[in-house]
Formats: structure tokens, sequence, C-alpha cells
């Protein structure tokens, strides 16, 4: 019923050795899985951010440009300071880890239609570009953060981090939204076209109400209530705990955030299933 | 030795399901060269590609002993942002190959200069075939799946083909696809015909053309 027998065709573990499919193991199989993700990793980082070392300071650049719009913007506004928290810590911690769960989304959900000419090679297979992806969009806005953060801390001369595990988890759950999220449309795009243009504008609300510029702590009660079925400010109110310790993070429900990942992945993997023999590699 | 039992596959189109492949079960033996012909658009590419394993066949299995290459031809494979070493550097990656090795080989053997080092989207086609072709050289195949590649290049390119293969034609061989028999009688011992869906191996080069003349002899009727 299955062609599984063409995946074993393992990379030759040594050079000019060749592998026949009686020999592979579980070890060979993984270090395949590996090779193949590393190399990934590496030729994205290429085609995202060009050779030149601008290109990875422009992948800093970026989110601190966003950023300082609105740090701008909030004090033309005058709008006064959220909590305790500093402008600039305060929407840094909301739009890094929204643009981590947006960015994975749209990364993850063009894995294939970017990809087409890798799938060429059997070893390759979606969901190792969904990895990849999900691997490096995750690097990318940790280091954007820890830049970011390292800026804020040199003007305010201080730093105190509250709870780093609750950091990590809220960056990780944003990730883990993300690729979930970014499945489901990665499967939905293989039956229709219609779905790649349509995901831009059901992400546009995330950007509204995710906690960017509120906490949920200031929304009266039955506004909070309601923004509170979304998950992804759930992951901006735990990075925002973790980071200054007058944020608490009594409005977060983690396995709430989970049971979502569960869900959109679960989708998504049943989706990937039934969509893998309709792609068409060129 | 590459098996296909049931081999089915299908592309939807507005016209409702186009069978490419239908229901073929065939034994391909790989210690001598194997040639496929056929026409433009009777699936041949199509049959490389599941062979490949770069799609997946609608039904059916697929057993091969040995490392079978991709496809090897002048499209698909290569990202045209990236330079040619750099698509030679994920190759011998995915592969577990020695990276350096292996550019130096392929950057020896396409001889296409400085292009080495430009973005794909700048070359010709004959210049990715002999990139395409020169990668696959410096990995070690069993078997080497060839689609038309030695169709374009100059003399010259062709030449280097033909003796990189026999070179190693003990430890590796070809299933190559073309619709030209001159071509595959160049490189192969046996030759089957794709015909509407149907696979059918033939003993000699000359008893598929014979078969695949008759074959178009009747869609010309």
């Amino acid at each position: 019923m299955s062609s599984e027998e063409n995946t074993l065709n393992m990379p030759a573990a040594k050079q000019g050795r060749v592998v026949t499919p009686g020999q592979a193991t579980l070890g060979r199989a993984l270090l395949g899985q590996y090779n193949v993700i590393n190399a990934l990793i590496l030729r994205e980082t290429r085609t995202r951010f060009g050779k030149h070392q601008l290109g990875y300071a422009w992948a800093i650049l970026e989110p601190a440009s966003i950023i300082l719009t609105f740090v701008i913007m909030f004090a033309v506004a005058k709008r006064g300071r959220a909590g305790d928290m500093d402008t600039f810590g305060f929407l840094a911690t909301g739009i890094v880890p929204y643009l981590l769960f947006t960015k994975t989304t749209t990364q993850v959900s063009q894995a294939i239609n970017g990809n087409k000419g890798l799938l060429f090679y059997p070893q390759v297979k979606p969901l190792d570009v969904v990895l990849a992806r999900i691997a490096l969009e995750f690097c990318t806005y940790a280091a954007v953060f820890l830049f970011l953060m390292a800026v804020n801390v040199l003007f305010r001369q201080e730093l105190v981090v509250s709870d780093p595990l609750l950091v990590v988890v809220g960056f990780s759950l944003a990730s883990l939204l993300g690729a979930g999220l970014g499945l489901v449309f990665m499967g939905l795009g293989q039956l229709s076209n219609v779905t790649e243009r349509t995901r831009g504008p059901l992400m546009r609300p995330f950007f509204w109400v995710s906690g960017l510029f509120f906490t949920a702590h200031s929304l009266p009660d039955h506004y909070r209530d309601l923004v509170l079925y979304n998950p992804v400010i759930h992951t901006v109110e735990l990075v925002r705990a973790g980071w200054y310790s007058t944020q608490s993070n009594q409005y977060t429900d983690i396995p709430y955030v989970i049971l979502w990942i569960l869900g959109l992945g679960f989708v998504g993997l049943t989706l990937e299933t039934i969509t893998r023999r309709k792609i068409e590699v060129t | 030795m590459i098996e296909l039992r049931n081999i089915t596959k299908a592309y939807q189109t507005p016209f409702g399901p186009n069978v490419v492949l239908d229901d073929i079960s065939v034994t391909l033996p790989t210690g001598e060269s194997i040639g496929i012909l056929g026409n433009n658009g009777a699936g041949k590419s199509t049959l490389l590609r599941v062979i490949g394993g770069a799609e997946m066949p609608d039904l059916g299995t697929i057993r091969t002993d040995g490392q079978v290459s991709w496809p090897i031809g002048f499209g698909g494979g290569f990202s045209g942002s990236l330079t040619g070493e750099d698509n030679c550097r994920f190759v011998a990656r995915i592969y577990g190959q020695d990276v350096d090795r292996v550019t130096d080989e392929t950057r020896a053997f396409a001889d296409i200069g400085r292009y080495f080092y430009m973005p794909i989207r700048t070359y010709s086609s004959g210049m990715r075939a002999r990139l395409a072709f020169g990668l696959s050289m410096a990995i070690d195949f069993s078997v080497y799946l060839v689609d038309e590649v030695t169709a374009v290049g100059d003399a010259n390119f062709k030449k280097k083909c033909k003796d990189a293969f026999a070179d190693r034609s003990e430890r590796s061989s070809i299933v190559m696809v073309s619709h030209s028999p001159d071509t595959i009688k160049q490189y192969c011992t046996r030759c089957a015909v794709l015909f509407r869906g149907k696979l059918t191996l033939f003993d000699t080069v000359e008893q598929a053309y014979e078969k695949y003349e008759a074959y178009q002899a009747g869609e010309a009727a």
C-alpha cells in the first residue's frame, strides 16, 4: 500500500559506501534525518539572509524597527506606561512573541510550496522542511529578543529577570502554536489555493487581540474573558510575567494553550498525511 | 533491481483525472542499463520521479536495492537563488557526503568556470545539466536515473557523460528516459516502452523501437 521502501534509501554514512535498504537501522535513520535538517537550516539561512553579514543584521533590525515605531507612537500619544513596565520593554515582550508566532505560521504554511525543488531528493520530506523552519524562526526571534532586551537593559541600567523559565515557556508555546497553525494552513494549501490568499486576512486580528498593546489585567472583566480565548495572548503574558516581577501570570493557562497546540497539530498532521500523495515536485 | 508493483499515478485536470501510470508491475534489472522510450507527455518524467522517490504513487510499492539517484535532468532539484556551489553543498550534506570533496569534483566535471559561484537562475539549461550531472557523479549511486540530461550540451559534454558512465559501468547502471531511440541506443542495452500508462520491457533496444514505432503509427491513424 505504501511506498515507504522508497524512503529507506538512506544517505551513505561514509563517502563512497552504498547503503542498501536491508542495512537501514534506527541509528542510521536518525543520522540521515539529522543530516537533512541540518542541511536545510544552513540552506534556509543562506536564502533568507543572503550571503552577506548584513543579512543577519536585517533579521534583528526589522522587528527592532517595528518596535521603535510603536515606542515613538506611544510617546507622541503620551500614553502612560503599562503597569510598572517601561514602554520599550512592554512593547518588545509583546511584539517579539507575536512575531515568532506569525512568522512561524507563515514559514510552516509555505514549507511545501516554497521548497518544491528540494522535495526532488527522496530523503527530504515536507516535515523535515517544517522542522527546519520552526528551528530557524525560534533561533532568530530568540536572538532578536535577547538583543532588544540587552539594549533595553543598557538604557534602564538594571537587569532583573523575574523567572527566565517562564520566558522560555512563553516563547516555546508561541513557536508551537505557530507551527500547529502553519501545518493546518500547509495541508489546506494542498487542497485549495484559496488558502494562501485568505491566510493574511485571517491572521491580522491576532495583532490586535494578542496583548501587544495591553495587558490582560488592564482590561474590563468581560473583555478579558473574551480575549483570553485567544491562546496567543497567554504566550505574551507568560513572557512578560517571566521578565518583569511586577507582572503576575494569574490569567495565563498553560494547559489551555497546550490543548490548542495538540488540536492544531493533530489536524495539521492529518491533513499532511491525506495530501502527501498529491504533491507535485515540478 | 528496481521492482515496481501496481504503480498507479493520476493527476487531476479540469477535464477529469489523467492516469499517467496505470497499474505498472515490472521488475527492472539494474545489472544492465535500461532505456525507457515514450512520447512527450507519456509520463516518462513522472515515472522517474516516482522511482526516485520524489513523488509518491497513488497506489503501489517500489523496492530497490542499492542507492538510487534523484532524477537527473535540467529541471528540478536546484534552487535558483543559490549559487551552484551552495546547491552542491546542500546535496552533499543530505547524502551525508564530504562537502568539500563533492564540491571540488562537481566543479571539475561541470567545467562552467565562474558560473559555479553564481546563482543558478543565471545558468543556461546546458549549464544546469552540466552541474546536475557532475554533482550526481560526485556521489556514488548504484543506479542513475537520467531524464534526457544528455540531450542538451555540446559534443564535448556528451562524450564526457558517456566516458563517466563507461568508467563506472562495473558498479553503477542507468535508467534513462527519452523520446529518442538514438540517445537510448548510445547508453542502454535493454529498453522499455511507456505507452498509455503501461510499461513494457523488451530484451533489445531494436524490439522496443519497433513496438514504439507501431504505437506511434497507431496514434497517428
